[in-house]
């Protein structure tokens, strides 16, 4: 067993984050604030491959491993969050299913954009009546010659302001009666396509979450991806895969909440002494960074899974309900390190509080986490 | 099409350095090792010019075996080759055994028409071997460069002297010892790590060099390292101004003329 990262895993680490601490912090605080997208910083990203990160080089992709994978998202995420989150939804649950399940056709058509950052892409399951229980989908797709007719709706779609084609899950009808769940690549330009307007977030304001409406919405049967019948096990899998990548997400911002615990203790001065020579404030520094190696090793032991290609639902689960908890535990003990100064917006540590609290919610809340764990274990899988 | 070769080399983290006391040397151990951030600027200066003027770029080292990762992340910067001078034969040389190897190397290597390097290490601070190498292979030597264009075979370049900038011209092969200030090293991108790490490296030992004899890096040194220090860290000073605005003004830039600053602005205004 070795626990050293490989010299390359290494170099995505000082790479990334010397391209985060210089390109992507000045510009965090601001679109956090500004509840903006920034276009700018997405072609900043182009230029490290960082919307291809796994894609294979023929389709402009960056062809890495998982691992690599994960160290990518959690630097993007140690300086802005909001940013990890529009890559590593992008790239895992946008990219990912379309590469895994997408015909020659599919991908050819759509990989090449997505991998260049030209084009963003994302993945919509939720509704207004359909979040934890993802069955319960009622977007609805009607066969009708060589199209489906869409109609629906969906909430909170992470990049829904600036997606140009979305991995969508409906219900489909055909006219020989058949009925079950599939994913359809839908695109922006469709007519009938409409973007609700931008959610007023607690965090990750930098992302631009939206609703969307499908208003009999044409969508060209060579835009099912997979077999039709497929949807649910496409989303399920695909979600997989994308917790991974939210765990990453909630370690960078811990790591980062960290950090600047242990660097304000060290120089905060109470009683003649740096508050970090007190107990109370030491003590929750040891946690923070047991815990958040605790969290590391998970992450990239699922990472390492998904590359072997052994079973990682599990695993997957485990990492993204551990990660998203701890992350939220440190940064709040970060900003009482920080005492006022911390509840302050002159310091990045009340963002990474307000940023974090989602890890814990999106693509299956901690509660599903535990369910999924769960049911992984009475299967036998202990 | 342009031959380069920028020298590069692999120096301790001085962000954490620390100095065993007893030896008089840099604690190498538990030091995460990184490229000289001088090298990061010659590297992007060839690199601009392979993009102006085609040709090819390799990055060269001299150093230890774990030197190979300075070597890939040049890779991944952009560079098309790299070469890795690396025998224990090596081990301590000084600057002049350095330029004696290097020296073999490119008599070895023959076409050549620019060998970049940064300006001085990090870890030695010695600024000597461009110097030396230019010497040794009796190559016009242009410092302080901050753009150059090529014609047929001859360099044009604006290079900064004192306060003057000054054109120059040379005959190829050159070489070029730039600057920090000119221009901004490129972040390195996710494929071009991983197309590093499939690259092969070219290694070349003691055994390759044509004239090996007067290569010793221990024995043939001349120079010898008695002993390295911190210095003093400077006490921090504070003083009181007494007076109006604008008399605390004026005895402040008396103050910093007084610590030999050389030009203070105030606003638009030079004083």
């Amino acid at each position: 067993m070795n626990f050293e990262l490989k010299d390359k895993q290494k170099l995505v680490r000082s790479s990334v984050r010397k391209f985060s601490e210089e390109v992507l912090a000045p510009v965090a605080p601001i679109i956090d604030r500004d509840a903006e997208f920034s276009w700018d910083t997405a072609k900043e990203l182009s230029k490290i491959n960082a919307w291809g990160i796994q894609l294979p080089e023929k389709y402009g992709g960056a062809d890495l491993d998982s691992i690599s994978y994960s160290i990518t998202i959690e630097e993007i995420s140690r300086i802005c969050a909001s940013t990890g989150l529009t890559v590593t939804v992008h790239n895992s649950v946008g990219a990912y299913p379309i590469y895994k399940w997408g015909s020659e056709e599919q991908k050819e058509k759509f990989l090449p954009d997505l991998a260049s950052g030209n084009k963003i892409t994302g993945f919509t399951w939720t509704e207004p009546n359909a979040g934890s229980d993802a069955s319960g989908i009622e977007c609805l797709a009607v066969e009708d010659g060589d199209d489906f007719v869409l109609n629906g709706s969906k909430i909170f779609v992470t990049n829904g302001a600036i997606a140009s084609v979305l991995v969508v899950g409906t219900r489909f009808k055909k006219e020989n009666g058949e009925e079950g769940m599939t994913a359809l690549l839908v695109e922006k330009d469709m007519e009938g396509y409409e973007i609700g307007t931008k959610e007023d977030k607690l965090g990750m304001r930098g992302n631009p979450t939206t609703s969307l409406y499908f208003n009999n919405v044409r969508v060209p049967k060579e835009n099912v991806l997979g077999k039709i019948s497929d949807g649910f096990k496409i989303a399920m899998q695909t979600l997989d895969v994308g917790r991974i990548g939210i765990a990453a997400q909630a370690l960078g911002i811990a790591q980062a909440a960290y950090e600047h615990a242990v660097e304000y203790s060290k120089g905060r001065i109470q009683f003649r002494k740096p508050i970090s020579n007190f107990q109370g404030v030491s003590f929750k520094l040891a946690e923070m960074a047991t815990n958040i190696d605790a969290a590391r090793l998970l992450v990239y032991r699922a990472a390492y899974l998904k590359d072997n290609r052994e079973r990682f639902t599990k695993e997957s689960a485990m990492c993204k309900y551990y990660a998203s908890k701890i992350a939220r535990k440190a940064t709040q003990e970060a900003l009482q390190v920080h005492g006022g100064y911390g509840y302050m917006k002159d310091l990045p540590v009340e963002r990474y509080y307000r940023d974090v609290k989602v890890t814990e919610i999106y693509e299956g809340t901690s509660e599903i986490m535990k369910l999924i764990i769960a049911q992984q274990i009475l299967r036998g899988n202990i | 099409m342009v031959k380069i070769f920028v020298l590069i080399k692999q120096v301790p983290d001085t962000h954490n350095l620390q100095i065993n006391r007893a030896s008089g040397t840099i604690i190498r151990e538990g030091i995460e090792n990184v490229i000289n951030q001088d090298d990061f600027h010659a590297l992007e200066f060839g690199l601009n010019l392979k993009e102006k003027y085609g040709g090819e770029v390799t990055a060269l080292t001299m150093g230890p075996p774990q030197a190979e990762s300075a070597l890939r992340e040049c890779l991944a910067m952009g560079v098309d080759k790299a070469i890795h001078v690396c025998d224990p034969i090596f081990a301590y040389s000084d600057t002049l055994q350095t330029t004696l190897v290097l020296k073999e190397v490119f008599d070895k290597i023959k076409d050549y028409d620019l060998i970049i390097t940064g300006t001085k290490t990090s870890d030695s601070s010695t600024g000597q071997v461009p110097y030396q190498l230019s010497e040794a292979l009796d190559i016009p030597l242009l410092t302080d460069i901050f753009s150059l264009d090529i014609k047929k075979n001859i360099v044009a370049c604006h290079r900064n002297f004192g306060h003057e900038s000054q054109n120059v011209e040379a005959e190829l092969p050159v070489l070029l010892r730039v600057g920090r200030h000119y221009n901004e090293p490129r972040h390195i991108s996710l494929l071009g790590i991983k197309n590093a790490f499939e690259a092969e490296i070219e290694m070349t030992d003691h055994a390759c060099l044509n004239s090996p004899d007067c290569i010793d890096g221990n024995m043939k040194s001349p120079t010898r390292v008695t002993k390295t220090e911190k210095p003093e860290e400077m006490k921090r000073k504070k003083e009181f101004l007494k007076g109006s605005t604008s008399e605390k003004v004026q005895k402040l830039i008396e103050i910093m003329q007084g610590h030999s600053i050389e030009k203070i602005w105030i606003g638009k205004q030079h004083l």
